[in-house]
Parts: structure tokens; sequence; C-alpha cells
């Protein structure tokens, strides 16, 4: 399936006069997987305004499936954001609501499917997820894993075509998100379905990425497949691997 | 120094400007917002709903029925000893209807409910704009506009209108029982001069008194609790939710109360 999902194309985006990405390319294939990482201050945040978040105050034109996100409106952009799972390190989950209603919010929200089809549907993620002995519990009851298990299941419930994880996994335990690990295994070899991973730690993802981009001072510094990324004699790549100070890169 | 004074009105009037046109823009976002009601299935801002008005009405109902009592009870206490005896049991409906039914008995609600869930409107959302709450809902393609604002308001009208209604049905019976202390006046007596002074525009100026405070209140609470973009801000713009909504709705009461018996 050649068909793309996304399209960055030749974005710059500045923020109180700081270029946080200088004239930035790269697409991505429906059915491929992205890992995009790089140090602190790199751009690799910032592609978040623009991919999901759908900020416009830049340079160039990112498309998603087809359509340009600066011609989106206020509904639009409403639109395109249930498009895309969204899962961060932080969590985000609604304090005064159960595991259960957190993950059924968004089915509630945009879909038309009745109570007791969402009620089955959300059942079935929990249960993949090993989250029932839990799912009446609120967020300040849940252990870490548990809160990025269902911050997870509320990701993929309604199904995108892109899931996008941002630091999804940095102070995670690799036991307890085993069964997650999984899941996103297996999603990962859909033929219809994306992943953009954003990362500290891009070898962790080896296995389920199908290209990496690093970004350095808000530039692409190297893009390529899974070989390249392990053979690559590319200095920044090498640096990063070797996770050393000393290289063309300076690290504060 | 009258530079400086000069220089100090004239940055708070800007600052005052600059503020209410904020709000503005805020309050036509939301009104925008509500286009966005059709991809809204009323399933999902239910329960929201519901939580709000037992929270603003049900669980007020104590406190607002207990002031009540108290101040029916102090206005006939005030009444009685400032009319003249004979003949006061004419006049007893007469005050209670100007003075609780279209005066204290919407303004003290209206305290009550900002006092009570103004503030923990602003709390609760400037705590889950902090822990990125609001954020993820707008990543999921939520309106938080709609979803966090509009079922507020709705609660809020529901709750400020029936707690007016109770305020003012207890306060009659407040000062009704304080009555008896000092004058015998049939019960009878006293309701019908209750049904007597009661006017259609009574009613109605109550009615949209509440209305106003149902909107305005959560309104204004909500703007203050999306406006903190640090955790120490919070208590700041919580205590400016509280005491700016307090001022607005005063001057509501004063403005419609002018319009409709002046």
């Amino acid at each position: 399936m050649d068909e793309l999902i996304l399209d960055v194309k030749n974005v710059t985006y500045s923020l109180n006069d700081v270029t946080l990405l200088n004239n930035i390319s790269f697409s991505l294939k429906r059915g491929d997987n992205l890992l995009v990482f790089g140090p602190e201050s790199s751009g690799i945040g910032n592609l978040f305004d623009l991919i999901v978040r759908t900020d416009t105050g830049y340079e160039g034109d990112v498309i998603f499936q087809g359509e340009s996100l600066k011609k989106l409106d206020y509904f639009g952009q409403l639109m395109h954001k249930k498009e895309i799972g969204y899962v961060h390190g932080d969590y985000g989950l609604i304090s005064n609501m159960t595991v259960e209603q957190n993950i059924s919010l968004p089915l509630e929200y945009h879909s038309k499917m009745s109570a007791a089809d969402i009620k089955k549907h959300v059942g079935e993620i929990i249960y993949d997820l090993n989250l029932d002995h839990c799912k009446k519990l609120r967020p300040i009851d849940l252990t870490r894993s548990e809160m990025l298990k269902t911050t997870f299941a509320r990701s993929i419930v309604m199904d995108p075509d892109l899931l996008y994880l941002e630091y999804a996994f940095e102070d995670q335990c690799p036991l307890n998100v085993k069964t997650m690990m999984n899941i996103l295994i297996e999603r990962s070899k859909l033929p219809d379905k994306s992943l953009i991973i954003i990362t500290f730690y891009p070898w962790n993802f080896i296995d389920i990425s199908d290209y990496f981009i690093m970004f350095f001072n808000g530039r692409i510094v190297f893009s390529g497949g899974k070989e390249d990324f392990l053979n690559s004699d590319n200095p920044y790549l090498l640096q990063y691997k070797n996770k050393s100070i000393e290289g063309p890169m300076v690290i504060l | 120094m009258i530079n400086k004074l000069a220089i100090y009105i004239g940055s708070k009037a800007l600052s005052i400007k600059a503020g209410i046109r904020d709000f503005v823009r805020y309050t036509k976002s939301i009104i925008y917002s509500l286009r966005s009601l059709r991809y809204l299935s009323f399933r999902a801002i239910y329960n929201i709903i519901i939580n709000q008005t037992k929270f603003t009405g049900v669980d007020a109902l104590i406190i607002v029925m207990i002031i009540a009592l108290l101040l029916g009870g102090t206005v006939i206490i005030q009444a009685l000893t400032s009319l003249p005896k004979f003949g006061v049991e004419g006049f007893l409906g007469n005050i209670l209807v100007i003075i609780i039914a279209r005066e204290l008995g919407p303004l003290a609600t209206a305290l009550i409910v900002i006092a009570r869930s103004g503030s923990a409107i602003a709390t609760e959302i400037s705590v889950q704009k902090w822990s990125r709450e609001i954020l993820s809902m707008e990543l999921m393609g939520i309106d938080t506009k709609l979803y966090i604002i509009f079922p507020r308001i709705i609660a809020s009208i529901i709750s400020i209108t029936s707690l007016i209604i109770i305020f003012d049905i207890v306060a009659f019976i407040g000062g009704y029982l304080i009555s008896q202390t000092v004058v015998y006046i049939p019960m009878d007596v006293f309701g019908q001069t209750l049904i007597d002074s009661f006017t259609f525009k009574d009613i109605v100026a109550a009615l949209i008194k509440s209305l106003i405070f149902g909107i305005t209140i959560p309104l204004i609470c909500c703007y203050y609790g999306l406006k903190p973009s640090s955790k120490f801000e919070i208590p700041i713009y919580v205590s400016k939710a509280v005491i700016r909504t307090l001022f607005v709705s005063i001057i509501v009461n004063i403005i419609v109360s002018v319009l409709f018996y002046l």
C-alpha cells in the first residue's frame, strides 16, 4: 500500500522568534511505522504541535490523509484530532472518571454505537490489556503501568489509522507494560495502521519501526530504515547511540 | 505625583478593557462552539449535567434552607419592630415578597452557589488544565468549550431556578413562624396576603435573574478556571473567579430590579 498517510513538506515552525523546526520534510506511508528521536529541544516535541494539535503558524504544509491541515476550520480540526490516537507519558486521564469511563469517553462523544455496544467493545480492550481488576478505579488509585495502559486503551478505542506515541514508555517497567507492547507489535504489522513514536530511547522500538528520523536543532540530521539505523556511521547517530557529549551535537 | 496617578489609572483602565475584550472573545467562542452540538451525543454530557446539578442544587439544599429560614425570620423581626402592631398582618406578605422574593432570594441563592459551586468549578477546571486533562480531551476531538462549559450552564440554570423557589418558600415559612411569636396571624390569612402581594412581574423577574445567574456564574468561573498556566496561579484565578462573579451577580441583580420595578 503506497498511499501516504502523512506528508510533511518543507515545514519551518517558529515560536517567539525561536526556530523550532527548520525546513523539515518527511512522509509516512499507510501501514508504515516511524520512529522520531533526538535530544531535548531538538524539535521532536514540536511535531506534535503540527500533526496532532494542528497549529497553523508555520511555513510549508502538513498533509494528513490527503488533506492540508492548514486549511481545516475549527470543526475540521476537531474531526482530524479524532482520527489520531494519542498517547503521552503524562497520561492526561480524566481524574473524576473511572478507567472504564475514561476509555469509553471518545466513543460516547463521537460514535453512534449503543451504550451496550460501547460497554462490550471497551470490555474487550480492558480484557486484552489486563485492566479488568481496576476498571472501576479512578486514575488516582492506579499504578503507572495501569495509567499508561488506560491511556493507550483510550487512544485505540476509536481504531484510528494513526497512533502517535510521545515519550509514552519513558518511565515504565518493561514487564508491567508487556501486554500493551504486544498489542502495539501486532498493530504495527497491520497494513492499514501506522505508528509515530517520539522517544529518547529509539533502541527500545527497533522491532516495530520501519523508518527512523533523528532531529537536532530543529533539523533532520539522520533518516533511514532499520538497517541504516543499525549500521550507519552518521556522526550524529553515533554520538546519540554512544550517549556521548562529544561529537557534532553540542549538548548543554 | 499627578502623572503617576494618571499612569496608574490609565494602565488599570487599559487592563480592564483588555480583560473585557478577552472575556467577550471567550464568550463568542463558546457561542461558536454551539455549532458542534450536532457532533455531540447527549449521553456524553448527561452524567456531567446530573453530577453538577446534584452538587450545585441538591447538595446545597440544606444550607440554602437554613439561610432562607434565618433571613425570612430576620426580615420579619425588623418589620415587627418598626411597623405598628395594629394591622401588621396586612403588610407582612408585602414585605416578604418585596424583600425576599424580589431581592434577597435570588441574590442570596446566587451568593451561596458562587461560594460553593463557583469556586469548585474554577478549581476543578484549573486543576484539569494543569494536569493536561483538558488538552487530552481536545486531542480526542472533543470540543472542550462545549463539553466542559455547556453542561455546567444547563445544570446551573436548573439548580439556581429550583433553589430560588425553595429559598423563597422556606423564607416565607421562617417569616411566618417568627411573626407568630409577636402577633397571631392565621395561616390562611398569611398565605392569602402572600398570594395577593405576588404579581406576574415578580415571577418573571425572578426567572430572568435565575436564568442570568445560571449562565454567568459557570461562564465566569470556567473562564478563570481555564486561565492558569501554572500550578501556583490556580488559587489566584480561583479567587478572581469568586470575587468577579459576586460583583457581576450584584450588578445583574440591580439591573434586573431597575428594569422591572423602577
